[in-house]
């Protein structure tokens, strides 16, 4: 490769950086800044190269002003959108040397050169945060807060901002006076208000104290100011507003008395920013996803304002910026979470149609959060009977979300476990989908995990598998999970996932009596499992199993009843059942026991009538006639049923 | 609309409950009697907060189709929180509900004030009988040249106590009246049995 014109050669550069000569010393610098910009190549040899803790060098030690400036714009020209950059100029030790220049540097075009690649810095991970909020540091930082350069005053608040990881760190920038001395910039010109906004947004972010703090402060004076600038004539001031009070309004609902009335116009003009270029568009779907998260009054007023019609079209732009992919797709996946007419508006409109493909393909994007929600919107679209019937069970659909059961991270895990749950419910018996795509392996094999959240949406996913599943999924589930893992499932440390092991086992047994058959495997060892739950805890879904047992041929009746109405030597037992009947605090367990017992008793049995003397003396129909009055229809329905049952079976 | 209790559930008004029974077609342009055909409907879908179900309905041995039809249906529950007595859509005026509504008798103690205003202030909570309208939305297994129209809807009663199901088919351009009439299955084989699922 030729060696550029008028350039000498790399090392000769990076030689010359460290040159006695403040004139060769001055061309070197500005030789390699002009040809690092926008050169990821370039930084990279050059980082190689060592040019680095030179350059630095020459920001902390020289004191020609070009020689300042250039050095300066070079490091942050080296951390710009660089990790491997940002690690080797903090790597030189150059933090310091830039905030020393920030509090003490007389010369404008320094200061504005350092605050520049400060606010670089600070946009990477690596930026050390914990650092900055100790002793000196955070007096420092906050003292340039009130810096009369209104650059470095903005710089400051972003460096604050993005030092709000933990509830620990903003407690201490609250503690040293951060929130104070943010809420005196509101009042200041429109960077420095948008830089309060950024900052406090910030420190009240999933903060319940401090946000009530936020908004109680000074009789509500800088609340009243935030509310204003959610009309203010500029859109970057109105959406910093708006993250600022959905922040607040997240982590402390109704915290200030018009609360709800700011959120609905807040919502308003969120949506309108949607389109909005540049950052503010970018950042403002995710703030629209809090501000209607877990709200249905609020989704709907956003359906109403077309939001989804806007997102949709958004979606379907190409090359999106990460971060606004995900933000479109989680709010998305919150205006669908509970209105039906939100996932239609969704699917069915022709641009939707795009929509659709545009989130299926965001399940294989390079972002781990993006992965997530993609997920988290099918998710919402999928709590439709009818969009599971047409367009969601789609293989081009189902094939990618499976995939991501085998996801590097447990993140993407859960949440595609979520989506897949309500997916396997397609409403046909055969679920050959699932199976062509080794979906239901790895849902058993998830099942088994050590984690608690793995293995609860996984037994879910598998529940909502058999709802209504023909025999041959059945026995093919069921010889692949085994009857011990089953039994485990059944006794699992975590209570949830104890229920969602006694709802499968009751879609297990539902049905044929061959289904029913299912729980006598291996010595009826699922049955034992359920009826030791039983003994341990009231749970209906433990009762309906019994019950859909009961409503199979004699055998199975049987093998109930020694558990309903044991046979002893000493004769008259009371039944386990009855604390089910006598439960006043749950109307589903009353109406499951009372299955359970008519099931049993059911007329056109041959051992009915035995059965129903037995059931007599475990003291279950004097029961009954307890509850001809039981407050709950339902109950107070099958109660009449039951004891026209066994009325009618005594007389014979 | 003023605020109502929410219905208590009912056990033969939840997901995966299936019914049959018959639908007759009284089809005055042919000599013949009434023909019926089988009908199987399964509930899969159940909202009761927002009074919506959805489900299947298959029918069988229909003349003019080969197979059994099977439509997808959405239902609206009259429960005086969500939708009233009046339709208000589906070229159903008031007349008509009121027509429909009082074929079925249990609907006669309520009729007097549905008249009179729709009925809005009834607690129909805690009535044994749900009404509702059932709306096919779309066919799943065949065309829409099959022979069957699903440009109409049903009115619906439903029993509590026993799940079983009466209807009345509107549609201005078919027979009128065409009677739905439905019991609850048992799954089981000597018993009655329930499968669930959950949205996550």
């Amino acid at each position: 490769m030729p060696a550029s014109t008028g350039w000498g050669r790399p090392e000769d550069l990076v030689e010359n950086l460290s040159s006695m000569d403040t004139t060769a010393r001055l061309k070197a610098l500005r030789d390699v800044k002009n040809q690092i910009i926008g050169n990821k190549t370039k930084k990279l040899s050059y980082i190689k190269l060592g040019a680095v803790p030179r350059v630095v060098e020459i920001l902390a030690s020289d004191a020609e002003i070009p020689l300042l400036v250039q050095s300066a714009a070079a490091v942050g020209s080296f951390a710009c959108g660089n990790e491997a950059g940002v690690k080797a100029v903090l790597d030189s030790g150059v933090l310091p040397h830039l905030l020393k220049m920030l509090s003490f540097g007389d010369n404008k075009q320094v200061v504005e050169a350092c605050a520049r690649t400060l606010k670089m810095i600070f946009q990477s991970s690596l930026a050390p945060r914990s650092e900055m909020l100790v002793g000196q540091r955070m007096e420092l930082l906050l003292n340039l807060l009130n810096s009369s350069n209104e650059n470095v005053a903005e710089v400051a608040a972003h460096v604050l901002a993005r030092c709000c990881e933990s509830v620990e760190h903003q407690q201490a920038i609250v503690d040293a006076g951060g929130m104070q001395r943010l809420v005196t910039l509101l009042s200041g010109t429109i960077r420095r208000r948008e830089a309060a906004l950024d900052g406090l947004a910030a420190l009240v972010k999933n903060n319940p104290q401090l946000s009530l703090q936020l908004a109680a402060m000074e009789q509500g004076r800088p609340l009243a100011l935030i509310i204003k600038f959610v009309k203010d004539k500029i859109p970057r001031t109105r959406f910093l507003a708006c993250m600022c009070l959905a922040n607040i309004s997240r982590s402390c609902p109704f915290c200030y008395p018009q609360e709800w009335d700011i959120r609905t116009s807040m919502l308003a003009v969120i949506v309108k920013l949607l389109e909005e270029p540049g950052q503010v568009g970018e950042e403002s779907p995710i703030v629209l996803a809090d501000i209607v998260a877990n709200n249905e009054e609020l989704q709907r007023a956003a359906y109403k304002f077309d939001a989804i019609v806007k997102l949709s079209a958004l979606l379907q732009r190409e090359s999106l910026p990460t971060k606004q992919l995900e933000g479109i797709l989680m709010a998305l996946a919150e205006l669908c979470s509970r209105l039906e007419e939100s996932r239609r508006q969704l699917l069915d409109q022709d641009p939707g149609k795009n929509a659709q493909a545009a989130i299926i393909s965001a399940l294989s994007h390079p972002s781990e959060s993006v992965r997530v929600a993609s997920c988290t919107c099918i998710k919402s679209l999928s709590r439709s009977v009818k969009n599971l019937r047409t367009t969601l069970s789609d293989e081009r659909l189902v094939f990618p979300l499976f995939k991501l059961l085998d996801d590097p991270s447990p993140v993407v895990q859960v949440a595609a476990l979520s989506a897949v749950s309500n997916v396997v419910l397609d409403f046909t018996p055969h679920k050959s989908v699932f199976f062509q795509c080794g979906g239901v392996s790895q849902l058993i094999q998830l099942s088994r995990s050590m984690d608690p959240m793995l293995r609860l949406n996984a037994v879910w996913a598998l529940r909502n598998l058999l709802y209504l599943a023909d025999m041959a999924v059945k026995e093919k589930v069921i010889s692949e999970l085994t009857v011990s893992t089953l039994t485990s499932l059944i006794h699992d440390p975590e209570e949830m996932v104890q229920e969602q092991a006694l709802a499968f086992v009751r879609n297990l047994v539902y049905g044929s009596v061959d289904s029913v058959q299912q729980v006598f495997a291996e010595e009826s060892a699922i049955l034992i499992a359920v009826e030791r739950q039983l003994c341990i805890a009231c749970r209906p879904e433990g009762v309906y199993v019994l019950s859909n047992i009961a409503a199979g041929n004699e055998l199975h009746k049987e093998a109930v009843m020694s558990f309903v109405a044991p046979v002893s030597q000493e004769g008259r037992n009371p039944s386990p059942i009855l604390r089910f009947l006598q439960d006043m605090s749950n109307p589903q367990l009353r109406v499951a026991a009372v299955w359970c017992v008519m099931n049993l008793s059911y007329p056109d049995s041959p051992g009915a009538v035995t059965r129903v003397a037995r059931l007599r003396e475990s003291g279950i129909e004097q029961q009954l006639q307890k509850m001809v009055d039981d407050p709950c229809l339902d109950v107070k329905d099958r109660v009449k049923t039951a004891l026209e049952q066994f009325t009618g079976l005594a007389n014979v | 609309m003023p605020a109502q209790a929410l219905p208590p559930p009912c056990t033969f008004l939840a997901v995966g409950q299936a019914f049959a029974g018959t639908q007759n077609v009284s089809s005055s342009q042919t000599s013949r009697k009434d023909e019926a055909w089988k009908v199987k409907v399964q509930l899969q879908g159940c909202d009761i907060q927002r009074g919506y179900l959805c489900g299947s309905m298959e029918a069988l041995n229909v003349p003019a189709a080969e197979i059994p039809v099977v439509t997808f249906w959405e239902g609206e529950m009259v429960d005086n929180r969500n939708h009233t007595f009046y339709t208000g859509k589906w070229d159903a005026s008031r007349e008509t509900d009121v027509k429909h509504w009082s074929q079925f008798p249990s609907f006669e103690p309520l009729r007097a004030d549905v008249e009179k205003d729709g009925g809005r202030s009834l607690d129909l909570a805690n009535y044994p009988y749900f009404f509702m309208r059932w709306k096919e939305k779309f066919f799943v297994n065949v065309g829409t040249d099959c022979g069957l129209t699903i440009a109409g809807f049903y009115y619906i009663c439903f029993s509590r106590n026993d799940g079983s199901v009466h209807g009345f088919y509107y549609d201005p351009n078919s027979s009128p009246f065409q009677k739905l009439e439905l019991k609850a299955l048992m799954a089981g084989q000597s018993g009655h049995c329930f499968a669930s699922y959950e949205f996550a």
